[in-house]
């Protein structure tokens, strides 16, 4: 097989492994709420350079991640309260709006606080091509795909083993009944955006250090994730990695033999592609309408 | 009357004169500019309420219509020559066609699908405008000459008048559209898109057209727009637009001609506000002043929840505090738009003109238009012949849902110009089947014929389009819109009038006509004097029997009536029989599912039984009653009472959700 090729699809791949996760993090807030955070890809974006101002005041990588972390948990909690909650109460769609919105003073914010450029973040990391079957693979890649995983598979845990887990699946199912358990659904559907803003910080962490951090790395990133939350369908997290590997590859493909201005574009059909084949997603339940 | 029209047409009349005027009072070449763009950007934000507003989605692609409706005026014009009105034609033609294609996957599913849909072919269409180089050329930029209109050179005068004359005309057609039975029907599919369907509306083709139409003024806009400038460069046409452009619709108030055009001077006006420090300052604390002031009163007479005072209080605040400290206001563009429509979104949610509105009819007291003499019932549901034979056939109907059998080989045949009682206890699969002849959901497997031939299956609106009409068990009237206007919506399918008659708006006849025979309906029911309320905000009662003149209006052959008598009391109960005979008098037949036994033993000729997802028993009422299995799936085995009273005592009804 054609070396280039070869490399194009792996490193494409492991860069699609980020859109999963944060297409992962639209899927926790859908389960509970049906609402998904629209400024997601600020919320990465923001959670990033706040790890990098803790970098730079000479937090060691390994304890600025925490931090990090806990700022990404912070501003989903904030989202939730001030663009989620009054739309759900209202049984609108006025989250759509409103997460643009607070997505948008995000990305301004950041623009006048951090810069407009794009600005390298440290990390211990080597990015040292090793060779691995004749495709060259940076320890840097791999602690991508390692920290996706891992995350991925302590939420997972977290939501079938412990009781608060169980508070959240339960919500996901069925979210009257739950209530009538005694279970608050504001407070979960709380927790799933503070899980998705955990989720959102460290994808930012995870892939700064690629492709370094500017305010336009949010929109690069949220759409793609988009792509592979719609494709996938917004119920399986087992699809959004599948998906995402898939379009992580397709896009370094294509930017590299169509041309880089083109990469943005086969997610952007696929999404539209996808909802005309599949609405629900490949991986998707269909709903069954009540009256 | 009189009074109607001097204020609503005068205005609009006086404010075209004075827009159209004013270049030939003041000869300021600046002024001219930012009035040929509030035109443009007029058109632009009507477009862009008709999803926004009156389908109630958030639509992220306007910008991209424009952008595209600007590089098809300019392309055709630097490629092909072509003239003013065709390249228009042009832009608007590909804006239509485009909106079409990108709403006909992504309107399929109600959720985020949509917006996300229209983002990504907004970033789509930026990136083909961008990497085209060839045809666009790209980053660099398109340079066109405005061409000639029917030979004529405009000037920047006569192109802003030609703007004007546009805008004049889309105001119209739009206006003629909104008040037509379409607007009606897009109001109606944002509130209950299963009920358009079962009332014979395509509530998704409604919307696709909704948002194609929406999206042809977009690419008209843009052409425009192309002529307006006469230079395009792809980076306009993004993201920040969209916002801006939300901006102007949600502050300007959705679902409003005046609210669309209030929004566009703000977004004209907007970029001068941020370049002059002390207007912004003064804006601001306008803002500011009047956050505080409406949402510390709200709060005081505890009209409002506490985020929706403060939040836009804090927002405000943050703007001041913005506007006193930043050096350069420019810079922070995009989060002074962001706490701008945060504020309006949360505090002002009907937009300036929504607000205006409420208050300037307080203050004129406008009459709403004399309702039509009602027509004769007898004309409006014509009597239907009926021989007797059978209408509609289950063949070992099946419908599962996972390994629940809600409804398991189901045979029945109901015979034309019968009430047909359908009973059991809850969860017996009643609800389930009509929801399967209704087109809700597929059968698992059987048949379905009606009229002798098979039933489509499957889908709702083409179940109503055959003849049956239905009524919910959970009520799904129009809440926002009054009963008048819930019963003309089911009587879309008898307008004869076609859209671009509607557009011109020479179709008031057929309107009338509709309205007359609307009007007999609710009499019908007991709501004539009811009619210009809300439905929601109509008594439980009047809710129940609203949903049955509405599914009558459909003049179907075939009724399905899903527990009308559920949780009425005494009186109305009495008065829905009545309204079931008189119904049944003009020859329409009737499935009842019901658990009141005296309803149902006061009005079926015949009645089915089901328990667990089966036929246990059919015949006549008081033979039914009698049945002793019948009493063992209400009872329960070995009661030993067997009255028909205890059958309808053991189920009462359910309260209503």
């Amino acid at each position: 097989m054609n070396q280039a090729l070869m490399q194009m699809t792996v490193s494409g791949a492991l860069m699609g492994l980020v859109y999963a996760l944060v297409a992962y993090g639209f899927q926790l807030t859908y389960a509970t709420s049906k609402s998904i955070n629209f400024g997601q890809g600020e919320l990465v974006m923001v959670s990033a350079f706040f790890s990098l101002t803790l970098t730079d005041l000479g937090l060691p990588y390994y304890l600025m991640i925490p931090g990090g972390l806990l700022f990404g948990v912070v501003a989903g909690l904030f989202v939730e309260r001030a663009g989620v909650r009054l739309a759900l109460e209202q049984k609108s769609e006025g989250w759509i709006l409103m997460t643009i919105i607070l997505g948008l003073f995000g990305f301004s914010a950041a623009e006048n606080i951090w810069g407009r450029d794009d600005r390298p973040f440290p990390t211990p990391i080597s990015s040292d091509p090793i060779q691995l079957f004749g495709i060259s693979i940076t320890p840097l890649e791999i602690s991508v795909a390692v920290g996706v995983f891992m995350i991925m598979a302590v939420i997972e845990l977290f939501k079938r083993k412990t009781l608060l887990g169980k508070a959240f699946e339960a919500v996901s199912a069925d979210r009257d009944a739950a209530e009538l358990m005694g279970i608050s659904a504001t407070r979960t559907i709380m927790l799933s955006y503070g899980l998705s803003g955990l989720v959102a910080a460290l994808a930012g962490i995870l892939i700064s250090p690629i492709t370094t951090v500017g305010p336009t790395m949010a929109s690069a990133l949220v759409l793609k994730a988009f792509s592979v939350a719609v494709v996938a369908g917004l119920e399986s997290g087992f699809g959004v990695v599948i998906v995402g590997l898939f379009l992580g590859s397709l896009e370094s493909l294509t930017s590299y033999y169509v041309g880089s201005g083109w990469r943005e574009a086969p997610g952007l059909v696929l999404l539209i592609l996808a909802l005309a084949v599949r609405p629900t997603g490949i991986f998707g339940k269909g709903v069954i309408r009540k009256v | 009357m009189l009074k109607r029209f001097i204020l609503i047409r005068g205005i609009e009349g006086l404010m075209v004169l004075l827009l159209a005027a004013i270049p030939l009072m003041i000869n300021n070449g600046f002024m001219l500019g930012l009035l040929t763009l509030l035109a443009i950007y007029g058109i632009l934000l009507i477009g862009l309420d008709i999803t926004v507003g009156y389908l109630g989605l958030i639509n992220l692609a306007q910008a991209a219509f424009l952008g595209l409706g600007a590089y098809a005026a300019g392309l055709t014009v630097t490629h092909f020559g072509f003239g003013m009105l065709s390249a228009l034609a042009v832009s608007a033609l590909l804006g239509l066609v485009m909106g079409g294609l990108l709403a006909f996957p992504s309107l399929r599913l109600e959720g985020p699908q949509f917006a996300l849909a229209t983002l990504s072919f907004s970033a789509l269409s930026a990136t083909i405008l961008n990497e085209w180089e060839s045809l666009t050329q790209g980053a660099q930029g398109l340079q066109l000459v405005r061409p000639p209109l029917f030979g004529l050179v405009l000037d920047a005068k006569g192109f802003y008048w030609l703007c004007l004359c546009m805008l004049g005309l889309v105001w119209i057609s739009m206006k003629n559209l909104l008040f037509s039975q379409w607007g009606r029907a897009f109001e109606a599919l944002r509130d209950s898109p299963i009920a358009t369907d079962a009332m014979g509306i395509g509530t998704y083709r409604h919307k696709v057209t909704a948002f194609a139409l929406g999206s042809g003024l977009g690419g008209l806009a843009g052409g425009l727009y192309a002529f307006n400038f006469e230079y395009l460069q792809p980076s306009v046409f993004v993201y920040e637009l969209m916002v801006i452009l939300l901006l102007g619709v949600v502050m300007g108030g959705r679902k409003s001609l005046w609210g669309a055009f209030v929004g566009a001077i703000l977004i004209v006006l907007l970029p001068n506000l941020l370049s002059n420090r002390l207007l912004f300052q003064i804006f601001s604390a306008i803002g500011f002043l009047s956050a505080l002031g409406a949402g510390g009163l709200a709060l005081y007479q505890k009209r409002t929840k506490p985020f929706q005072g403060v939040a836009p209080m804090i927002a405000m605040g943050l703007l001041v505090v913005g506007s006193l400290t930043v050096q350069n206001t420019e810079d922070w563009r995009k989060a002074i738009f962001a706490l701008m429509l945060f504020s309006v979104v949360v505090g002002l949610p009907e937009g300036l003109m929504g607000f205006a509105a409420t208050f300037l009819s307080k203050i004129f007291k406008i009459e709403p238009l004399p309702l039509a003499t009602p027509s004769d019932l007898e004309q409006v549901l014509v009597k239907r012949d009926v021989d007797g034979g059978p209408l509609l056939q289950l063949q070992d109907l099946k419908c599962y849902f996972g390994g629940i059998k809600a409804v398991d080989g189901v045979s029945l045949t109901i015979s034309s110009g019968t009430i047909h009682g359908l009973i059991g206890p809850n969860g017996s699969g009643k609800s389930t089947l009509v929801n399967v002849v209704s087109g809700l959901y597929s059968p698992t497997g059987g048949s379905i014929l009606f009229q002798g031939k098979p039933l489509v299956r499957g889908s709702l609106f083409d179940v109503a389009r055959q003849g049956i009409s239905r009524t919910f068990q959970n009520l799904q009237l129009f809440s926002e819109l009054s009963a008048l206007d819930n019963v003309m919506v089911a009587m879309k399918g008898w307008y004869r009038s076609s859209l671009p008659l509607v557009l011109m708006g020479l179709a008031k006849k057929d309107e009338k006509r509709a309205e007359a025979d609307a009007l007999a309906l609710l009499e019908m029911v007991g709501l004539a004097d009811q009619a210009r309320i809300p439905a929601k905000d109509l008594p439980y009662g009047a809710q129940r029997f609203l949903e049955i003149a509405r599914a009558v209006a459909r003049r179907p052959t075939f009724l399905i009536l899903d527990e009308p008598a559920a949780g009425l009391a005494h009186p109305d109960v009495m008065a829905l029989l009545g309204i079931i005979r008189r119904i049944h008098g003009r020859g329409i037949t009737i499935i009842l599912i019901e658990h009141h036994m005296d309803v149902v033993a006061g009005l079926c000729d015949m009645v089915t039984v089901l328990d667990g997802g089966k036929v246990i028993a059919e015949g006549l009422p008081d033979v039914i009653k009698r049945n002793p299995l019948v009493i063992e799936a209400y009872l329960g085995k070995g009661s030993g009472t067997a009255s028909p009273e205890a059958v309808s005592l053991a189920t009462p009804s359910p309260v209503p959700a």
